[in-house]
């Protein structure tokens, strides 16, 4: 039997691994980057060495908006991964990739092209994310609900953009599929702003701010509270934590100035939200000013480079939830989730409302799923049931279904072989996939 | 009001190519607020504050040729790839924006049944009331700029939005 290479061709990472096994071999960046002080581009797992300096680095996507839009990047970058991580042939094995729902047919085309001309797959299945999802959680519990009742909403808070994808019967409602576009890489670059704007100016260090977020993030579940705790000065300031900033010499990595900071805020969080939110907001705005600069960045020594953080920490979160407060026009997640389980038949409503899978880099700011209940709970008719599922490794979760479906005896027969796609073209072949 | 008309429009050109046509129309409008909020969707999306390398770099060649080597050790068949990417490389200019492609697409053209890319928009929320913070400092903020629509809290950060952000999306 031959290798089924398995790809999740996410825009902000790519996994990559061989059908059947749990994990991924390769989970790298979708992309290339430059250092300043370099000519020589970086390819994918490269950019992760704790050695490069990438202050300031030239970052190159083949993906915009969440979309493929530069397949020769793209091409360069999956013969990078083929050769050297992978280490497989291509004209021996199948390949299982995964691409963006309402995928363009010339995007298709530029795919099914890189594929079959440029590495010369044997065989092709293409998938889209929220089905492989479901497939894995169906099989992880086979006789929980998503499994019993052959249904789910697969809530997907991606790189560049959110869906809410129903799910039923392993495949994707297309015609009931929500899109938020907002995803983990609006939430990197909105920090840059607001770090920029009021400490130090970052605007190219994406991958500085990208570690920022990941370390300091999350969601807050009171937020009128949480912004009043944030404007305290000193130790009642529960969120100020401060980041050290790479001098070039000792560090080429940001770090966090004190490693227990961050989680200083948690004490809020174990008691019961009702309990502490009994702070007022309405203190008179203009008057404030003084005492929220000094709680706010504004005292930070710029030689020592570092910068503070506070209401940063979840007001970046926030934007997924209510994007409008932040000055986009669309509705936040919950909604996004109601608006996707609403285009389905009734009969499924129930059983969706109890089966909603979170998955995706960005669904890993604590205190996600509870915020997301919070949120839809009021939107939801009392007769429904309310169930959240976090999946054990949101950035995984599709990569596991792949690797599953791939290893299923029927997979073979699923695919449409290079010798069919000479035969036939793209657009035919693409007509298998879905039903 | 010719000049600075004609000037906005050389402006615009750099960004156009990378909108689709529709878009463009609204960021031409005279509004600021439209436009300042298109441009800002346009900003949490861009991968470098900097103007896209591809329009102004020459090295990139020789990075790109040690890559090429390595893919040929491996994958001899590869000759037609080899002269796309070439291709790629002597045509220095950037790849199509997706917005570009999308507008290519001409999905308004599919009939109404069928789920696109533009019928899956979450669209704008249902309910009108906002909560706003400043954008200076990201408290809870009461005041809006009349020029550009973005939100202070203060006359302390009023001036700090008006020397550092006020319609610098749309500058
Ligand atoms: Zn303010
Ligand atoms: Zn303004």
């Amino acid at each position: 039997m031959s290798n089924v290479v398995v790809l999740d061709n996410g825009a902000g990472l790519m996994k990559a691994g061989i059908g059947g096994e749990r994990d991924p071999t390769a989970i790298v960046p979708n992309s290339m980057g430059r250092p300043l002080s370099s000519k020589k581009w970086l390819m994918a797992e490269q950019l992760l060495s704790p050695d490069v300096d990438l202050t300031s680095a030239t970052v190159r996507r083949p993906f915009d908006r969440g979309y493929l839009i530069n397949p020769d990047l793209q091409s360069s970058l999956w013969s990078h991964i083929f050769s050297n991580l992978l280490k497989i042939t291509p004209s021996h094995s199948s390949l299982l990739l995964t691409e963006p729902l309402f995928n363009l047919p010339s995007i298709q085309r530029s795919l099914d092209e890189i594929v079959f001309e440029d590495f010369n797959f044997k065989a092709l299945y293409v998938s889209d994310s929220p089905s492989l999802v479901h497939l894995y959680e169906a099989s992880r519990r086979p006789y929980g609900l998503v499994s019993k009742a052959q249904c789910s909403l697969v809530a997907d808070c991606g790189f560049s953009f959110t869906h809410a994808s129903p799910v039923f019967q392993n495949f994707t409602l297309n015609y009931a599929v929500k899109r938020l576009d907002l995803g983990g890489k609006a939430l990197t670059n909105y920090l840059k702003e607001l770090v920029s704007y009021r400490s130090v100016n970052l605007m190219d260090e994406s991958f500085l701010m990208d570690d920022v977020k990941e370390k300091l993030c999350f969601v807050s579940l009171d937020v009128p509270r949480d912004l009043q705790i944030a404007r305290k000065p000193g130790k009642d300031n529960l969120f100020r934590c401060t980041y050290v900033l790479p001098d070039g010499i000792t560090n080429t990595k940001g770090f966090l100035k004190d490693r227990e900071e961050p989680k200083r805020y948690l004490s809020l969080y174990d008691k019961a939200p009702q309990q502490v939110a009994g702070e007022q907001t309405d203190t008179d705005q203009l008057d404030n000013s003084e005492d929220r600069n000094r709680s706010n960045g504004s005292k930070i020594d710029l030689t020592k480079n570092e910068f503070g953080l506070t209401n940063e920490r979840f007001l970046v979160p926030e934007m997924m939830f209510r994007p409008a407060d932040l000055g986009l026009n669309q509705a936040g997640l919950a909604e996004c989730i109601v608006r996707a389980i609403s285009s389905c038949h009734s009969h499924l409503h129930p059983v969706l409302y109890e089966s909603i899978i979170l998955t995706g880099g960005s669904t890993l700011f604590p205190h996600f799923a509870k915020r997301l209940e919070m949120d839809l709970r009021p939107l939801v008719p009392d007769k429904y049931r309310l169930k959240i599922t976090t999946q054990e490794d949101p950035i995984l979760g599709v990569w596991r279904g792949g690797s599953l479906l791939a290893s299923s005896p029927d997979f073979d027969a699923m695919c449409v072989t290079k010798a069919e796609y000479e035969e036939l073209g793209s657009a035919r072949c693409r007509k298998r996939f879905f039903h | 009001m010719d000049e600075e008309m004609s000037n906005s429009a050389r402006r615009m050109s750099l960004r156009t190519r990378k909108i689709a046509p529709k878009m463009a129309a609204a960021l031409a409008s005279s509004d600021n607020r439209t436009q300042a909020m298109l441009a800002r969707l346009d900003a949490l999306e861009s991968d470098n504050a900097v103007v896209e390398p591809q329009l102004l770099d020459d090295d990139d060649e020789a990075s790109l040729d040690d890559e090429d080597q390595v893919f040929h050790k491996k994958y001899p068949k590869g000759t037609k790839r080899k002269t796309r990417q070439a291709k790629a490389l002597e045509n220095k200019r950037a790849p199509k924006s997706f917005l570009e492609l999308l507008n290519e697409a001409n999905l308004e053209s599919l009939p109404p049944h069928v789920p696109t890319y533009l019928r899956a928009a979450v669209g704008p929320p249902s309910s009108t009331s906002r909560r706003h913070f400043c954008t200076v400092c990201g408290f809870s903020s009461t005041y809006t700029c009349v020029q550009c629509g973005m939100h202070f809290c203060s006359i302390k950060c009023k001036a700090i939005h008006n020397e550092t952000r006020c319609l610098k999306f749309v500058a």
